[in-house]
């Protein structure tokens, strides 16, 4: 019986953070497609960050006999990914569910809730656990000269760690995440608090990744050092030495694993409805004093409401605002790394840094989602705009407005960055920025039209929204395709003239841009009407 | 002030949830809408609002019409849904001067009514507070402030009484009185039959999407009680 209601538990956490595109009156077809939609991703991003990595780290190290650190920084990537992905799911899924006073009151224990609720986070982790370490396995078993991968009980024993790698991720994050939840009870500037932790967080990760190759290169020279220097991450060596055959050691790291998800579910478990309680009772102090109130206009209101929404809601603001950081961190970072890009110009050639500096440009805007889970983020509040005497066509504009807000200023300060880093002339410059600015809009616009099109107005907290609902996927891989078309119409048109190369792409965007802001004006008004 | 005529809504799939429906409500009235749970009132409080398409007939607010002047007529309604959800992450007051900026109310004015009802409500305090803090009936209050700070033509409320104190009803009650004598009129939705029975200049009562009786109250009441009459209508009396 427990087993039963445990399952149906799971079952609605793991619907309430995967299944999250559509108003449940809609076809379930489209329910299920943002679910793999999200596995995509996941899958797409460990499989990239695995199957590269682990490749060229494999040919460094293999000759070393040191395959075993291929698998310690796979295990440190799944680790920092999965925390990536849910730890600021943690807050929503695990202690912010709107459905929290229906489930409390219903005859099942609260740590039963908080363990299928846990058991959901412990699920996506485990996701990209594997799309982690099995190319990991892949490459070893391809690359490795001793056969090791070949055997069947290294496999045996990856699938273990894999298994067991997501438990300490999952106890890692749930604790983060209650530290995020209760700095947004508790602390009156809560969302800035939050900014500045993921701030650091995603600085860290960022840094991490450009020293990679560094740090690679380093590994070929020195990497017994390396292995003996790794004692903060003991138990990813057992798993990586568990791995490579040492059965105790793979049992160490495994109970690395279970004691503290074991300790984090008994503990909790035990606090969990109190945990709840606290971290949503936000008691409302009796001290304001009225003064005189100030005349700001509709537009300026409507706007105002976007940004607070945007920069007080630290979940929405680092996945769909990432590309606005990604942009201004690409231009300074140009500026910085200036010598290293020019040695890279003496090898691509000079005729290949447009089009590069505008891909990059365009990959940071396809990161900034922000006008496509707008509409989604009113759900119960929509009333409030609808009553309100504001034409429907000005609702829409001054949501995709605000993302080109943001984003064009990022787009022109990382294009003027890039363009000085490589020392572009004038025309070159003006074309990057006058490109990217037509992509933006496009983008903001398409992002608008796929809020629209797949609203999601009953998710059962605004996490799923901005995480991983259908615009949120389509507004970000769309784009990214658009990109790709993008450059095969660069390289058809180098074919031809070097000068048609560049217009390909450009009025590709720009009819884009033209048909979905006619689509826009035409049909989105009704759109919003029949919501 | 409100003109209702031959209005019908059908849902897709065809269910309808209000067939030929007219009435009117005139300037300084307070008109109760009444019905059993799914008769339409909803429906047709979320159509008179804006907030909901029809299928057919017209709705006139003040000589603007909801389908062809919209925004016309949204200017001069405020609409309480029965659970009003309220921006979670704006202040109490910043939830105001948003409306209020909406509504395009002056300073002055925005600042001496919000003193007025906010006031009034007891809710001055909290309003530097998030709304995410407020309880059930402070978020009720806050919305009911919103509303009056329009200085509404019409006032149209769904079960406007639910989560309210008592001396937050009577509160209410008193500026809604005020209000209809500044020449506004309301239009409102209960369950609470002795409070329709004592408030209203006239009533209407709804049944499966149908108008089956409407009229002044007392003229509707006569000798009896609202909720014997109610009753009797719904086939529920003998």
């Amino acid at each position: 019986m427990k087993i039963k209601k445990f399952a149906a538990l799971l079952k609605v956490s793991v619907q309430s953070m995967l299944l999250s595109s559509t108003n449940a009156r809609r076809k379930s077809r489209k329910k299920a497609a943002t679910g793999v939609g999200a596995m995509v991703l996941i899958g797409f991003l460990g499989l990239y960050m695995s199957g590269l990595y682990s490749a060229i780290l494999m040919e460094v190290l293999a000759p070393l006999h040191m395959e075993v650190l291929v698998f310690v920084f796979m295990g440190i990537g799944a680790l920092v990914g999965g925390l990536l992905f849910t730890t600021f799911a943690v807050k929503g899924v695990v202690f912010g569910g709107r459905d929290n006073d229906l489930l409390l009151s219903m005859p099942v224990s609260s740590s039963m809730l908080m363990a299928s609720r846990v058991s959901a986070i412990y699920l996506e982790n485990l996701v990209f656990s594997f799309f982690v370490m099995v190319p990991a396995g892949v490459v070893c078993a391809l690359l490795s000269p001793n056969g090791v991968g070949r055997d069947l009980l290294f496999w045996v024993r990856l699938m273990i760690a894999a298994v067991s790698l997501p438990l300490l991720d999952t106890a890692l994050s749930v604790l983060l995440g209650a530290l995020t939840a209760f700095l947004s009870a508790k602390v009156s500037k809560g969302a800035l608090g939050q900014n500045i932790m993921m701030g650091i967080f995603f600085a860290a990760v960022f840094y991490f990744s450009f020293n990679l190759n560094g740090m690679i290169q380093g590994l070929a020279a020195n990497a017994a050092e390396v292995k003996e220097s790794l004692s903060w991450a003991a138990p990813l060596l057992w798993m990586g030495e568990g791995i490579m055959g040492s059965w105790l050691r793979l049992l160490a790291f495994v109970l690395c694993c279970v004691v503290p998800f074991g300790l984090m579910v008994f503990g909790l478990g035990k606090v969990y409805r109190k945990a709840v309680t606290a971290f949503q009772a936000r008691s409302a102090r009796h001290d304001y004093k009225l003064s005189a109130q100030t005349f700001s206009g509709q537009k300026k209101s409507l706007l105002r409401k976007e940004a607070r929404r945007f920069f007080g809601f630290p979940m929405y603001f680092w996945n769909a605002g990432m590309g606005l950081v990604l942009l201004l961190a690409a231009g300074i970072a140009s500026l910085f790394l200036r010598d290293d890009l020019l040695a890279f110009v003496e090898i691509a050639g000079a005729g290949l840094l447009l089009p590069m500096a505008a891909l990059v440009i365009g990959f940071c805007l396809c990161t900034c989602i922000i006008s496509a889970p707008s509409i989604s983020l009113e759900g119960r509040y929509l009333w409030i705009l609808r009553e309100a005497p504001v034409k429907e066509q000005d609702l829409i504009w001054i949501k995709v407005g605000f993302q080109l807000l943001l984003s064009l200023p990022c787009t022109w300060a990382a294009g003027i960055c890039i363009s000085l880093a490589l020392s572009f002339p004038l025309w070159q410059a003006a074309v990057l920025l006058a490109a990217m600015s037509v992509f933006a809009v496009w983008q903001a616009v398409f992002g608008m039209l796929m809020g629209l099109y797949f609203p999601k107005l009953d998710a059962v907290n605004d996490t799923v929204i901005v995480k991983q609902s259908m615009p949120v996927m389509l507004g970000m891989f769309v784009p990214m395709a658009v990109l790709g078309i993008s450059g095969i119409l660069y390289w058809l048109g180098g074919l031809a003239a070097g000068w048609l190369a560049l217009l390909l792409p450009i009025v590709l965007w720009a009819l884009l841009a033209a048909v979905c802001t006619a689509v826009l004006v035409k049909k989105g008004p009704a759109l919003l009407q029949a919501l | 002030m409100l003109h209702i005529e031959h209005y019908t809504k059908i849902y897709p799939g065809g269910k309808k949830a209000v067939d030929n429906l007219s009435l009117h409500v005139s300037p300084g009235e307070i008109y109760g809408f009444i019905g059993h749970n799914g008769a339409g009132k909803t429906t047709t409080l979320r159509a008179v609002a804006g907030v909901m398409d029809f299928t057919e007939g017209s709705i006139v607010i003040d000589g603007h019409d909801i389908k062809k002047d919209p925004v016309g007529a949204k200017r001069v309604t405020a609409f309480l849904p029965d659970n009003p959800d309220i921006y979670e992450f704006m202040k109490g007051i910043d939830y105001l001067n948003f409306i209020a900026d909406l509504y395009d109310i002056s300073s002055e004015q925005r600042t001496a009514d919000i003193g007025k009802y906010a006031g009034a409500f007891e809710l001055t305090g909290s309003l530097g507070s998030p709304v995410g803090s407020y309880s059930h009936g402070m978020r009720q209050k806050l919305a009911l402030i919103s509303a009056f700070i329009r200085r509404p033509r019409l006032l149209i409320l769904d079960e406007p009484f639910v989560g309210l104190d008592p001396s937050a009803s009577h509160l209410m009650k008193e500026f809604l009185a005020e209000l209809c004598q500044g020449g506004s009129a309301v239009f409102f939705s209960t369950h609470v039959l002795e409070v329709a029975e004592k408030l209203c200049h006239q009533i209407a009562i709804i049944k499966d999407g149908r108008l089956i009786k409407n009229g002044l109250t007392v003229e509707l009441v006569g000798d009896s009680s609202l909720e014997d009459v109610f009753l009797e209508l719904e086939g529920e009396k003998e």
